[in-house]
């Protein structure tokens, strides 16, 4: 079944806390399918934060899997600070566009104030109820309908609200929780300052996407997109990815990346990929330690870097990037 | 008893080492360092007396081009049994034993293979493992080179097959640090999927 949302290149990447983001899944597939790109997933659940093992959206991609999108034309980078700043702050939204949403905004958090208050009083109504089947005579039977008494208390509160907060806030936890997300004095302050106004005060909502509003459009203005700094090892990863492999971060062995010859979900990994400059120095040892760590993992320590073309032919029958060349350490068995 | 008399007694017998040592001095024309040469004979000492390599085999120049020295002196030397097996190549023999009602690898012919000597302490750049692949052949062969060590047996490792030609070139790294261990890691020159061991 071909999938119903069709993916336009070049596909937004959220640049925010020097973090390069995916939140649409659709994009994400699509970068996996089409580019070999998986990234990490970094999303956890509200509910339980300390759950890690199934992360979920977004998406987090490597310095080098952007820039490598980028460079491809397949993606560009919008930085979502200035992009919010320039939008939300420097009216870069139209007055009526600004307005719609604001609309949009209040009447959901309207919604959302009635839904808790109607389940606030039902689940009242029927704790009371409860105690009153258990002959529990001596309750007042004004206490089973509670309109009325919010209106009674509002304008009490509003006098008591320096001098006694404490029996106020303890009361209003027992009884009146229209909104029991909000400590109490909050609720206490806002029902005072909109005492005149009838029926409930919208909750403030916290919009958790701004797309839309605002939409992250390419502008085609001929100027170059910034591409994203990349450590070093770029050239390595490049060509690896060139040649049809998948790398995700290898900090779990100790390497730069880890490449596997298809998609992670189906693949083990062939290589613990470090890369570096072609005169860079390194230790013996870590090549030791590496083709070592590699085998018993039943992995090859594949070191890479870009070599620059020395002869003269080269240089111009390609006139673009130096060849990138890499050794592949195992250990030798003996 | 006492204290030795230093005027009489002899030194002590040279070792095993410092006899090939000895006996292999570095020529006085040779482009190479002693240090890198010693090296080079140490490992082959290692290879011949610990691993039981036989034909071992000096290089001081390229195959390609004999005026051209090597970055380094290097080794080649036929192992007892065959050191590498391409995965590919694995599966292929795997699959040949089968057919014959048979089962477990059979055995191979072993080869020559190069060997690159280095010191723990050195530094190393992907410069200088690029200058070492450029410089040798896929396969050494077994007549260049000075021979260190007498042949016991006859050198196997001719006959090469398809596989040693369409990889990529291989080399054994030898790596020796100050208490004289000695580990051998194979590095390829390029990719090649890792073994499955």
């Amino acid at each position: 079944m071909a999938t119903t949302t069709t993916i336009t290149e070049p596909v937004p990447i959220f640049k925010l806390a020097h973090r390069y983001l995916l939140y649409d899944v659709d994009v994400v597939t699509y970068l996996r399918r089409e580019h070999n790109i998986a990234g990490v997933f970094i999303g956890t659940l509200p509910q339980a934060s300390q759950q890690n093992v199934f992360l979920g959206l977004p998406l987090e991609l490597m310095p080098e899997e952007a820039r490598l999108l980028v460079e491809k034309g397949a993606a560009h980078i919008v930085d979502d600070v200035a992009e919010h700043k320039q939008n939300f702050l420097a009216k870069g939204l139209g007055t009526e566009e600004r307005k719609a949403y604001q609309a949009a905004l209040r009447k959901q958090g309207l919604g959302a104030a009635k839904e808790a208050s109607k389940k606030s009083d039902e689940k009242k109504k029927n704790a009371l109820k409860k105690m009153a089947t258990e002959n529990w005579n001596d309750i007042p039977d004004d206490m089973f309908d509670s309109a009325p008494r919010r209106g009674r208390r509002a304008p009490q509160a509003k006098q008591e609200v320096p001098a006694t907060s404490s029996d106020v806030s303890d009361e209003e936890t027992l009884f009146a929780s229209s909104a029991n997300s909000f400590p109490a004095s909050s609720i206490i302050s806002r029902t005072a300052s909109n005492a005149s106004t009838p029926g409930l005060e919208p909750y403030g909502v916290t919009p958790t996407t701004s797309y839309p509003p605002l939409q992250a459009l390419t502008i085609d203005d001929g100027k170059k997109d910034e591409l994203p700094v990349v450590p070093k090892s770029y050239p390595v990863y490049r060509h690896l990815h060139d040649k049809g492999y998948f790398l995700a971060p290898g900090l779990r062995f100790g390497c730069q990346y880890m490449a596997y010859p298809g998609d992670p979900l189906r693949f083990h990994s062939h290589f613990l990929c470090n890369g570096m400059d072609w005169d860079q120095e390194f230790d013996l040892l870590d090549l030791v330690g590496g083709g070592r760590l590699g085998t018993g993992v039943k992995k090859g320590f594949l070191v890479g870097g870009e070599q620059p073309s020395n002869s003269k032919i080269n240089e111009s029958k390609e006139g673009e990037k130096p060849e990138v060349r890499t050794f592949c350490v195992e250990w030798g068995g003996m | 008893m006492g204290v030795p008399d230093s005027s009489k007694t002899a030194a002590p017998p040279a070792s095993a080492l410092q006899k090939c040592l000895d006996a292999h001095p570095l020529p006085t024309d040779s482009p190479h360092s002693s240090d890198f040469h010693n090296l080079a004979l140490q490992i082959a000492h290692n290879l011949r007396y610990q691993h039981q390599w036989s034909g071992v085999r000096l290089h001081t120049v390229e195959p390609s081009d004999k005026s051209r020295p090597l970055p380094r002196p290097m080794l080649s030397g036929v192992p007892p049994n065959r050191l590498y097996v391409h995965p590919d190549e694995q599966i292929e023999l795997l699959q040949i034993q089968k057919d014959e009602g048979k089962t477990g690898m059979p055995d191979l012919e072993p080869h020559r293979e190069w060997v690159l000597p280095s010191h723990l302490r050195e530094k190393w750049t992907l410069r200088r493992f690029g200058e070492a692949f450029d410089a040798i052949e896929r396969s050494p062969a077994d007549t260049e080179g000075e021979l260190l060590f007498d042949s016991q047996q006859p050198e196997g490792g001719e006959g090469n097959s398809k596989w040693r030609e369409n990889l990529p070139k291989r080399l054994l790294l030898g790596t020796l640090d100050d208490d004289s261990t000695v580990v051998y890691y194979i590095v390829h020159d390029g990719i090649v999927k890792p073994r499955q061991n």
